[in-house]
């Protein structure tokens, strides 16, 4: 009874929903109405307008650069969220005495991760995923990525560090106090690319308006990298600062305590 | 022959399948009692309801959105708007889901389980 | 074979990824086959003509698996 009810719901759901589907447009029709209104306008002013060949970047970071920076806001107050979640732990007289106890599954040998040749993995692997981050951010406009996946790529590195180097051998190491803070810089490069602009004349966000003495396009291309390395640093700590916080709370096997 | 299957496919195929992985994350976030289980159900819906939002951007012997300087005309790029609200809404859902397993950590403190039965015994103790 | 039979192809693993997430009861193969899910959602997007997204999605998709397997860590991974 318990699975059956679900799966009739879900039936009735599927075949309410069969209906609506002769209101959506055919897939691949170039003239379907997603495709002609705004979108054209996009791809056929892209290049002239913002200088980058990216279309993608360009919608994201330069036509719809407002709405971006409530994303990168969203990012940053996800990892404070997860800081404050994880901040305290619960009092023992609320905790819930539980009968059973869990046993340790035993876990015999050697811990598998050991088995990772540090000397291989620390100094070749890790920077060349950051040098393709780096590449991947300063060449967003003309190529495929931008800032999140440069920041993603970025943490990723750190997550790595993290699992294979020991804390006293480490070069750096972003406590989540730090990490927190370095999101809240990144969204604040953000929206003071934008204020910049208020302050040459324009409104918030019109790379033209830069006070910088370049050519219009030039400063539309420095505008959007200065919002990418804002974004990329944003979402980089938010990444680290969830990472900390649920790493507080793991016991792993080669913990020595 | 094929080009029956693709013309329903192109018609209603793949909306239909895009709607039964949504329904089948429902299904799993409705029936498993496990609440991990959940929070990867939810993912699952979320790639579903982004796969249905990338379908209204395809076009018939598209590029992609790159610009190079021989291809000029709109009709010949795939349509970029979907792509960039999406990139967006995936980079968000690492962070939702980072804030789901913060909440999972703490309720497995407090309650030691993570099963739905177990927490709602352990809830009774309080009354 | 068509762009379109490719993604119909790829829609019927995910769903099949799905039926196993919901009904196998050891967590650890639940977030690994999820692992799976989101490299075949990648392919999926690469098909569909949008590289960006699809390079999103592989970067992510392999954090999110390092987040679920550090809190598999503290949480039982069997399940009733």
């Amino acid at each position: 009874m318990r699975k059956v009810l679900p799966l009739i719901l879900i039936v009735i759901c599927l075949g309410a929903s069969f209906v609506t589907l002769d209101f959506l447009p055919e897939i691949g029709d170039p003239s379907s109405k997603p495709n002609t209104h705004t979108t054209d306008y996009y791809i056929e002013h892209a290049t002239t307008e913002t200088n980058a060949a990216n279309m993608v970047t360009a919608v994201i970071v330069d036509y719809r650069a407002f709405d971006t920076m409530y994303e990168t806001t969203v990012m940053f107050i996800a990892g404070v969220a997860v800081v404050l979640i994880l901040a305290s732990h619960p009092e023992r007289k609320n905790r819930i005495r539980f009968r059973k106890v869990r046993k340790k599954e035993s876990r015999d040998g050697k811990p598998v991760y050991r088995t990772i040749n540090k000397e291989v993995v620390i100094p070749l692997i890790e920077p060349m995923i950051m040098l393709y981050a780096i590449y991947v951010l300063f060449h967003g406009e003309i190529s495929l990525g931008g800032g999140f996946q440069a920041g993603a790529l970025l943490g990723m590195t750190y997550i790595l560090d993290v699992m294979v180097i020991p804390e006293r051998d480490s070069l750096i190491r972003l406590p989540k106090d730090k990490s927190t803070a370095l999101g809240g810089i990144g969204t604040f490069i953000y929206v003071l690319t934008g204020i910049l602009c208020m302050a040459g004349g324009g409104v918030f966000l019109e790379y033209e308006k830069l006070p910088i003495p370049m050519h219009a396009l030039e400063k539309h291309s420095t505008g959007m990298l200065l919002v990418e390395v804002g974004v990329a640093i944003c979402v980089m700590a938010t990444i680290i600062t969830i990472l900390n916080g649920i790493m507080e709370r793991v016991h792993f096997d080669d913990d020595t305590d | 022959m094929m080009t029956q299957i693709e013309t329903i496919l192109a018609g209603k195929g793949i909306y239909f399948l895009t709607l039964l992985l949504l329904t089948l994350g429902l299904y799993g976030i409705i029936v498993s009692r496990n609440y991990m289980k959940k929070l990867i159900c939810m993912n699952i819906m979320q790639v579903a309801v982004i796969f249905f939002f990338l379908c209204f951007a395809q076009k018939n012997s598209g590029t992609i959105p790159v610009a190079m300087k021989h291809i000029v005309h709109a009709v010949e790029y795939i349509n970029p708007l979907p792509h960039g609200l999406m990139l967006t809404a995936i980079v968000v859902s690492l962070g939702t889901t980072g804030v789901g397993l913060a909440l999972l950590t703490r309720i497995k403190e407090k309650y030691g389980s993570i099963e739905e039965k177990d927490i709602i015994e352990g809830e009774k103790q309080f009354r | 074979m068509s762009m379109l039979m490719l993604e119909a192809v790829l829609l019927l693993a995910l769903i099949a990824i799905t039926l196993v997430v919901i009904f196998n009861k050891d967590l650890m193969v639940v977030v690994v086959t999820y692992c799976a899910f989101s490299f075949i959602t990648m392919f999926l997007y690469i098909v569909m003509g949008a590289p960006d997204v699809a390079f999103t999605e592989a970067v992510i998709g392999v954090i999110s698996t390092i987040y679920f397997i550090m809190t598999l860590r503290n949480i039982d991974r069997r399940c009733k």
